[in-house]
Formats: C-alpha cells, sequence, structure tokens
C-alpha cells in the first residue's frame, strides 16, 4: 500500500485531530505513517492541512497526486486544485457546492487570483462546480457527501459540525479499506479523556462507514499487520525528548513558530521519570524552563545557567536566531556550553513564518562578531533530532562552546512513528567542575587540545569577560596572550575533529559508484532517500551525500567522495544552494547542478525525481537549476 | 581567616570617581555579612561599572552591554542558592538594557541590582544616560541634553522590585547597610546609586549631592517594610515609596523606599513545581546513569506519545 491523503480546512477547525485520528487508527492496524502540517500565521478560519502517507513499511517522503483529498471547507477544494491527478477522490460536503471563489474570503488574495485564471484559462466557471470539474478533468473523482445528514443521522443532539472532521477522518478511513473497529480505537486514542465525547464521536465513525457502504465508497479492506509499540512525534518531540534524555535542566525561550512547541512539550513533561535502577537523588529532580523577555534575555539566561554547571539550551528561530548574535559571541569568547535550536523557517524578516526554509546556514555559520569556534550540526529526520540534540548537549560541555542545532521547519512539524528510542546510543557524558583551588584557572593555556580546565560558578572561583582575558578569567589587551587564546580556542574545532566519528558528520548512502551522487542536508534526507529507490527502478543508480556537521565541516571526507562523483545534485530549500557554497568554501569543488525549493513548502517525491530525471537527461551541460514549485 | 572580598586587580577607573566608594561598600557588606565567597556571585554589563567583577574577590561575570540581568537571572535559577550582586551603569540597566530592568521587576529572581547613576555613558566618554535630566549640558555634551529623564526609583517601583532604594557614593557607611539588607532579602533588590563622574559630569557632583542628599531613616515614622499582612497599609506604603521617588529638585532622598516582604520570590514560585528545587537545583544535578548512559525512562516520560 502506498495512500497519500490530505486533509484541509479552515485553521483551529479540527483539521489536527481528525489527521490524528487517521495517524492513529492505521498505527493501530499496524501500518505506518508520514505526516506534515501545513498552515498560515493565522488562529482562526485561513487554509491549513495535513498531508499523509501511509506504506507498510515507514515513509519517509510525500507524493503528489494524492489519493485521497478531504475537504472540510470550499477553500480546501480551490486551494488544492493542483494536487489532483488520476484516481484522486475528492470527499467534500454537498453544502459546499453552491460556494463561488468570490465568497472564499480566506483565501489569500494572490492565491484567489491564480485559482480564478487557471479556471478562466479552462473556460470553468469560478466556484466549486468548476473547480471540480477541472479536478475530473485531471482525472480526480468528486465525491459530495451531505455531511449535515450523515452526522444527524447518529447524534440526535448537539451541533452537527462539531463532528465534520470526525466525519471526514471516518469517511476517509472507509475508502483507505481500513475497518471501522480502528477507527473507533482511535476515537478512544484521541478523545480518551471524556467518555460522552467517546460515544458521541464513535456514533459519528459508524454513521461514516454505514454511508460509505450504503454508496458503494468504501474501500476493498485491507489486511491488518501485527500490531507494534511505537512513538508518535514529530521533529519538535525528538528534540525535546533528546534534550530531557541528554540532561538538559535549563531551557530558556520565547515565542516563535516553530520553536516554541518544544519548549511547551519540556514543560509538560518536566516531571522526568526514571530508570527504576537510578540512584534515590534522581527520582525527584526537575527542570527549569523560562519564558524570557525577548531571545537576547534567552540565549544570555541559558548561558548564566550553563555558566554554574547545569546543561542549558534556548530554542527559536530566525528572527530570534538574529536577535542572539551578540550572545553567541560571548559563548564563543568565554566558552560557555550552551546549545541553540535554530529551527528555520522562510526568511528574511518575518518571511513565510509558518513555512520551511534552510536559509539560515550561511548566517549560523557567521552568527556573531569576532572569530570563534562553534559547533555547528543539523537534522534529517524525527529520529535524529533525538539524538542529534543529545550529541548537542554533550558537545557543548566537552568541547565548551556554542553549539547550534539545525532543524527545519518541515522537520519540526513532521509527525513519524518510531519504533525505538535508543537510551544507550548516545552516553551522556556530563562535565564536572574542577576541584577548586586557589588561583583556579578556567582558561589555562597549557593544553594541548585546547580544552581548559571545567569550572562553575558557585563550585569555583574564576572571572569571565566579553573582553580578551587571561587564564583566571580577568581583562587583558596583552598582545602575546591575546595571540594564544585565540588559537587555544580554535585549537578546539580541531579536537572536535579528532573525536568526533565521521558518521556523526556525513554520511553516504547508497552505493558508493553511482550514476547520480545528490547532496543535501536536513529534511529532504527521506524524499531523497525514496527518489533513490524510484531511480534504481529505472536502472539509474544513486547515492546521497548527507552533511550533518557543517562546523568544523568534513572536507576530505566531502571532497573524496565528490571528487569521483559522476554528476552531482545539489538538493535544498533555499535560493542560493547555501550548503554547497559551504563546500565550495571548504573543498574547492563547485556543484553546478542544483534543484532547489523556495516556497516554503515540502519537497515531494515525484517532483524531485522529475527533476533529478530532467538533469540526469541534460547531464551534458555544464550549469543546470530547477526550482520545485509543488505546495499549496 | 576571613576572606578579602576585594582582588589584587589594578582599579582602573579615574581619581575621584565615585565608582570607588560603591566598590568599598559592596566589599564591606560581604565581609560583614561573612559571606563564603564560593556562595556569591558578581555579574555586570559593560561600561565603567561593568569592571566591577574583577575588582571583587568573588566569582564574577563581565557580561555585554545591557544584558547582566538576563545572566544574573539564568545564575540564580540555575542555583537559587547563591547570592547575586549585578553592579552596572545607568546606560547599561535603564537604557541599553531597559527591557530586562523591567521583566526582572515582574520575575523577582532575587537578584542584588546596583545601578551606578552617573547619568552619563562614561566608559564611551559622556554621552547622556537615561538618567540625565532634559536641557542638562554636562562638560561631555557639544549641546543640551534633549531627552528627558528616567526615574530609576519610580520605574523599579512600576516594574514591581520588591525592594527598592537609594544610595549616595560618598556615604559609604548608609550604602553599605543598604547593600547588606539587600543582599538579604530574598526577591530582587534595586540600588540607585549617585555616583558623581568627575570626568564627564560636572553637574551633578560629590558637592551637588552633598547639598541635597537626605536619608529617610532620619524620619522615624518612615516605614518601608511591606509585611503583607494588611493590603491597605500595603498600596499606601507603596504610593509613600513612590512619591518619595519623585522628590528631586530641591531634595534627594536616601535610603531604603520600599521593601515587600510579601511579594513571593522567583525561585519560590518555581519551587512550587519543580521538584527538590533548593535541594537539588538545575546546577547541582547529576544527569548520567551509573552506566553513563541517560537515566530517563523515555517510555514513562513520554507515555502520551506512544501508541
Ligand atoms: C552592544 C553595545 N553597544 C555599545 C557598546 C559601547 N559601550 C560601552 S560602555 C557604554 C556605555 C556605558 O555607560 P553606562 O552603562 O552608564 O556605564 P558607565 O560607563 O557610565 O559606568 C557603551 C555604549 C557596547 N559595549 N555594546
Ligand atoms: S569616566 Fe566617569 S564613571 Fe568612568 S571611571 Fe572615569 S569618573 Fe568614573
Ligand atoms: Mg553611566
Amino acid at each position: 500500500m502506498d495512500l497519500n491523503l490530505t486533509l484541509g480546512g479552515p485553521q483551529g477547525g479540527g483539521i489536527d485531530t481528525s489527521s490524528n485520528m487517521i495517524t492513529r487508527a492505521f498505527a493501530a492496524a499496524g501500518y505506518n505513517v508520514f505526516g506534515v502540517r501545513e498552515y498560515h500565521s493565522n488562529i482562526k478560519g485561513r487554509h491549513s492541512y495535513n498531508h499523509l502517507r501511509v506504506k507498510e513499511e515507514r515513509p519517509r517522503s510525500l507524493k503528489y497526486p494524492v489519493d485521497i483529498l478531504i475537504a472540510l471547507d470550499p477553500d480546501t477544494i480551490f486551494e488544492h486544485i493542483e494536487d489532483v491527478g488520476e484516481g484522486t477522490k475528492i470527499v467534500y460536503d454537498k453544502q459546499f457546492e453552491t460556494s463561488d471563489l468570490a465568497s472564499a474570503r480566506m483565501i489569500m488574495r494572490d492565491t484567489a487570483k491564480r485559482i480564478k485564471e487557471t479556471l478562466q484559462d479552462e473556460k470553468l466557471p469560478l466556484n466549486i462546480k468548476g473547480a471540480l470539474q477541472l479536478m475530473q478533468k485531471k482525472g480526480g473523482s468528486p465525491i459530495a457527501v451531505p455531511f449535515n445528514e450523515v452526522v444527524s443521522s447518529a447524534i440526535s443532539d448537539g451541533v452537527p459540525t462539531r463532528y465534520f472532521n470526525t466525519l471526514g477522518s471516518a469517511i476517509t478511513l472507509a475508502i483507505a479499506g481500513l475497518p471501522s473497529e480502528f477507527g473507533e480505537e482511535s476515537i478512544r486514542q484521541v478523545f480518551s479523556a471524556k467518555e460522552s465525547v467517546v460515544a458521541e464521536n464513535i456514533k459519528v465513525v459508524k454513521a461514516a462507514y454505514e454511508y460509505c457502504n450504503n454508496n458503494k465508497l468504501a474501500g476493498k479492506p485491507i489486511p491488518k499487520l501485527p500490531k507494534k509499540k511505537r512513538f508518535l512525534i514529530t521533529g519538535n518531540d525528538g528534540s525535546a525528548i533528546g534534550k530531557l534524555m541528554g540532561g538538559l535542566r535549563f531551557q530558556t525561550y520565547y515565542p516563535i513558530t516553530p520553536a516554541s512547541d518544544e519548549s511547551s512539550i519540556l514543560e509538560e513533561h518536566g516531571a522526568i521519570s526514571f530508570i527504576e535502577n537510578e540512584n534515590r537523588s534522581l527520582k525527584d529532580s526537575g527542570i527549569v524552563i523560562v519564558q524570557t523577555e525577548d531571545e537576547i534575555s534567552a540565549v544570555t539566561m541559558a548561558q548564566g545557567a550553563a555558566i554554574t554547571g547545569a546543561r542549558s539550551s534556548t530554542a527559536t528561530s530566525g528572527p530570534g536566531f538574529s536577535l542572539m548574535a551578540e550572545g553567541i559571541s560571548f559563548a564563543g569568547m568565554d566558552e560557555v556550553p550552551i546549545l541553540i535550536t535554530l529551527y528555520q523557517r522562510g526568511g528574511p524578516s518575518t518571511g513565510l513564518p509558518t513555512r520551511n526554509g534552510q536559509s539560515d546556514l550561511l548566517f549560523a555559520l557567521n552568527t556573531g562578531h569576532g572569530e570563534f569556534p562553534r559547533i555547528v550540526i543539523s537534522s534529517g529526520d524525527v529520529e535524529e533530532c533525538i539524538y542529534d540534540a543529545m550529541k548537542g548537549l554533550n558537545y557543548a560541555q566537552r568541547y565548551q562552546m556554542p553549539v547550534l542545532h539545525l532543524i527545519d521547519k518541515n522537520l519540526a512539524n513532521t509527525s513519524d512513528l518510531v519504533p525505538e528510542i535508543d537510551s544507550k546510543r548516545v552516553k551522556v557524558s556530563q562535565v564536572l567542575a574542577t576541584k577548586d583551588s586557589e588561583s583556579f584557572r578556567r582558561y589555562n593555556l597549557d593544553t594541548e587540545n585546547g580544552i581548559s580546565n571545567p569550572g562553575y560558578l558557585g563550585k569555583n572561583i574564576f572571572w569571565m569577560t566579553g573582553d580578551e582575558h587571561d587564564e583566571l578569567g580577568h581583562v587583558t589587551e596583552d598582545p602575546d596572550v591575546r595571540d594564544r587564546m585565540m588559537r587555544k580556542r580554535f585549537q578546539k574545532l580541531k579536537t572536535v575533529e579528532d573525536e568526533v566519528p565521521m558518521n556523526d558528520r556525513a554520511v553516504l548512502y547508497g552505493p558508493s559508484d553511482a550514476e547520480i551522487t545528490f547532496v543535501t542536508w536536513g529534511s529532504q534526507k527521506g524524499v531523497i532517500l525514496d527518489v533513490m529507490e524510484d531511480l534504481k527502478a529505472k536502472k539509474i543508480s544513486a547515492n546521497l551525500l548527507y552533511i550533518k556537521m557543517f562546523e568544523p565541516f568534513p572536507s576530505e571526507f566531502v571532497s573524496k567522495i565528490l571528487k569521483k562523483a559522476k554528476l552531482v545534485i545539489d538538493v535544498e530549500s533555499n535560493m542560493l544552494a547555501q550548503a554547497a557554497r559551504v563546500i565550495r568554501t571548504n573543498t574547492g569543488i563547485n556543484i553546478e547542478k542544483s534543484i532547489l525549493k523556495y516556497n516554503g513548502r515540502h519537497i515531494t517525491e515525484d517532483e524531485l525525481l522529475e527533476s533529478a530525471m530532467n538533469i540526469y537527461n541534460n547531464r551534458k551541460e555544464e550549469k543546470l537549476e530547477e526550482v520545485l514549485e509543488n505546495g499549496a | 581567616m576571613a576572606h578579602n572580598f576585594k582582588s589584587d586587580v589594578t582599579v582602573d577607573w579615574c581619581p575621584g570617581c565615585g565608582d570607588f566608594g560603591i566598590l568599598t561598600s559592596i566589599t564591606q557588606a560581604l565581609s560583614e555579612l561573612n559571606l563564603d565567597p564560593h556562595n556569591v556571585v558578581s555579574v555586570s554589563g559593560i561600561g565603567c561599572s561593568g569592571k566591577t567583577p574583577h575588582y571583587l574577590n568573588i566569582g564574577g561575570i563581565h557580561t555585554l552591554h545591557g544584558r547582566s540581568i538576563p545572566f544574573a537571572t539564568g545564575v540564580k535559577l540555575s542555583n537559587p542558592n547563591l547570592k547575586v550582586i549585578v553592579p552596572g551603569g545607568d546606560g547599561d540597566m535603564l537604557g541599553i538594557g531597559a527591557g530586562h530592568f523591567v521583566a526582572e521587576g515582574r520575575r523577582n529572581s532575587g537578584l542584588t541590582i546596583i545601578i551606578f547613576d552617573n547619568e552619563v555613558y562614561g566608559l564611551t566618554k559622556g554621552q547622556a544616560a537615561p538618567t540625565m535630566q532634559l536641557g542638562e549640558k554636562t562638560k561631555g555634551l557639544s549641546r543640551a541634553n534633549i531627552f528627558g529623564k528616567v526615574n530609576p526609583i519610580a520605574l523599579a517601583l512600576a516594574s514591581g522590585y520588591s525592594f527598592v532604594a537609594r544610595g549616595f557614593s560618598f556615604d559609604m557607611k548608609q550604602l553599605k547597610e543598604i547593600i547588606k539588607t539587600a543582599i538579604l532579602h530574598e526577591g530582587s533588590s534595586v540600588i540607585d546609586v549617585l555616583q558623581p563622574c568627575p570626568t564627564y559630569n560636572n553637574i551633578n557632583t560629590m558637592d551637588y549631592y552633598r547639598k541635597k542628599v537626605y536619608k529617610l531613616e532620619d524620619d522615624k515614622s518612615w516605614d518601608p517594610v511591606v509585611t503583607g499582612e494588611s493590603m491597605d497599609k500595603a498600596i499606601e506604603q507603596f504610593q509613600k515609596a513612590y512619591n518619595k521617588g519623585l522628590e528631586w529638585e530641591e531634595r534627594i532622598p536616601t535610603g531604603i523606599f520600599y521593601d515587600n516582604r510579601a511579594i513571593p520570590s522567583f525561585t519560590k514560585r518555581l519551587n512550587e513545581f519543580v521538584p527538590q528545587y533548593f535541594k537539588n537545583p538545575p546546577s547541582d544535578q547529576i544527569v548520567s546513569g551509573v552506566d553513563g548512559f541517560t537515566p530517563v525512562d523515555v517510555v514513562k516520560t513520554f507515555a502520551d506519545k506512544t501508541i
């Protein structure tokens, strides 16, 4: 099975609940579900949708055309005209048939204009009927369901519209061929708190199935797979889980999409449960989470905590990260162990506040004035978020420098079913204070690896200053000490290179010898791995050079692979091909072919495959750039 | 042997600078309180005043211009058992760092904030600080100040600080006592210190202040301590403190304006939901398990995320 479905409706209209329900239903039947969430910077009314992909094995990407489009409002039909193809079933409330485009006021004006032009080009009326006709032309089949009637047949009192999202989900499940018991099970999970709510919603699920059976909509029953225990988590969850496992004890944040969810998750799970055999004192200890007055405060307050010995972190996205620049420079200068999770969204400025972007890589590598060492890592799937957050906390304390962990919005809002979280994959190598002494030298220069004596205020007496300083931490402008301190700080980057395994810095997926070598970072990893399979089916071999650590950069490894690669294609969600620039700076190798996307939406399997084929077929050309455009 | 709270670093303030008196008042207060030097730290911003931590023989962080308060808050909240002194300039606290100053009033973390109020930006050569009067022309300025002034006492009160006082750097006896009370105060305190800068401010000089200052405590009926027993009385005390805070032209009051012991500190508020917060604070927790791996039971902690 490979099922792509999109569920759309007004923001605040329960789309997330519906998609949660669908996910849990398929999960209960043993399937794997990969899902993403698209939404406007708006609280109520504007169009939002979830795109889910269901498979036996774990899906890693999304694909168009979708198999089922469930519209909980007329806007969804207009917005998703392009996502429909041969065989797409479009489920909607019969009542929408009277709606026209002009009255769909919550569609962004430019989007409405574009839809209008599309319909006009096809000489179709500017209303739902017109949109549905266009969808039919593309091979879609509209399924009008009298939402009100079906719900009213099940629920005698209460507002029927309140159950429309349950109805939409249940119809989807019925069409997909999932037995009703799984739909009911998911209702129990989603509304677990309230018995009466569960009962009413289950009635709606039953009515939906009955309606589908009576109208020959129900799909051929799909087999039930062995059920396994799994975690249903997003990238935001992953980072929070990793931080808690990695010993985080202090987190600061100032609210911003898509970063603040992480802090809320930490707050909700601040009462940590410890493994039985751990000693008593661990059993009652907690984590401090502070909502600060701004991101300047967030990055500096987290450092104050780190300086006393707590594992400490903050999370933000572009605008907030810009405000942190001076603070990050301090952390570099004063060797403060701090992890900063940077959730990238579409920039510049406020940009596309709720959409994807990977345009902060060069900024992350250069944030803050002056020259100082930092570690920059990036995650590409939900599981990586967990272990990278743990490693990030380790690196910060071991190498005494700011660690920037990049997660893009797509990944932050991707929900995935993770079979296992491995407590033994990453050690928690806490660095304790050096035994205190008179004239404790926090910044001792007599160190080969550049790492000075760890010390924490409250346990050691020492000084810190953003000014250049001596071994005790007092201000100095002595030219010789300055030189030695600069070299000492940068020596730590060499130590990172010596100590961190290559697998944590860059990975080559696929055969070592291939016709196409993709290069990427972040959330495109999954879709590229899927496209590699598609290419294999076309007898074209491909591999993926996947970069995880950008500073210190794994130059030798990358260089070795790229030098022998036949056709290199860089894939990124930005306009400037930033990772390719970093590669050029570090290795001198130019990547001439790229597939880029900067409209803020996911790269889907179909569009990536098409562009990869275009480049492959024209590989004799010296320079090629494809720009992807999928997504509502 | 008693700890010497004065470090051996050469002090490089201008001769006659009011900062010396503040430094001495701090070291004397620390000595008299007989604090363990490991349990008290100082956190400053940037400016002449920002150098203070290096002159104190306790752990110290000389941070960024305007950011001493959030750094200090991080220290305090991660290790609530530390005493945290925050010396800084008027520009640092009330100009570039004003947002943090106000936010800390709302938090009440337990910082002892000492404003070196010289009405100028000393270290950048005498520009007008936010505390300078409208129309004042000090010798460092090429034209009279065209900004109005912020009143540190009124702003501190309005922000919610639970302890608000004013000292004069040439009255070290009084200042030292204020600092001692402030350090022992559980919530956050603000001490606005009139600090002559002979190099750039030829108006607010030592003599200028000597003629104007008077002590609140000389009036035996002055009672800044709010216990929280009577709401009406508390409101009246706040209003009195605020009104006193507005006095400036003729005479300038010094001493403790407001000492509210009823407002719970931020650390107390955190203690409501962070287990063993005071006994086992973030700074002191062992976070790796006996085998070096995480001691966290992920399945139990994130039970709501499992299906
Ligand atoms: C972000 C930033 N902007 C500007 C400066 C330059 N600067 C250094 S000290 C200072 C003003 C200091 O005035 P104040 O805080 O009143 O301290 P004082 O020197 O008077 O004690 C300024 C603007 C800086 N260090 N950082
Ligand atoms: S410039 Fe003013 S404040 Fe700075 S040290 Fe000199 S006298 Fe003191
Ligand atoms: Mg000043």
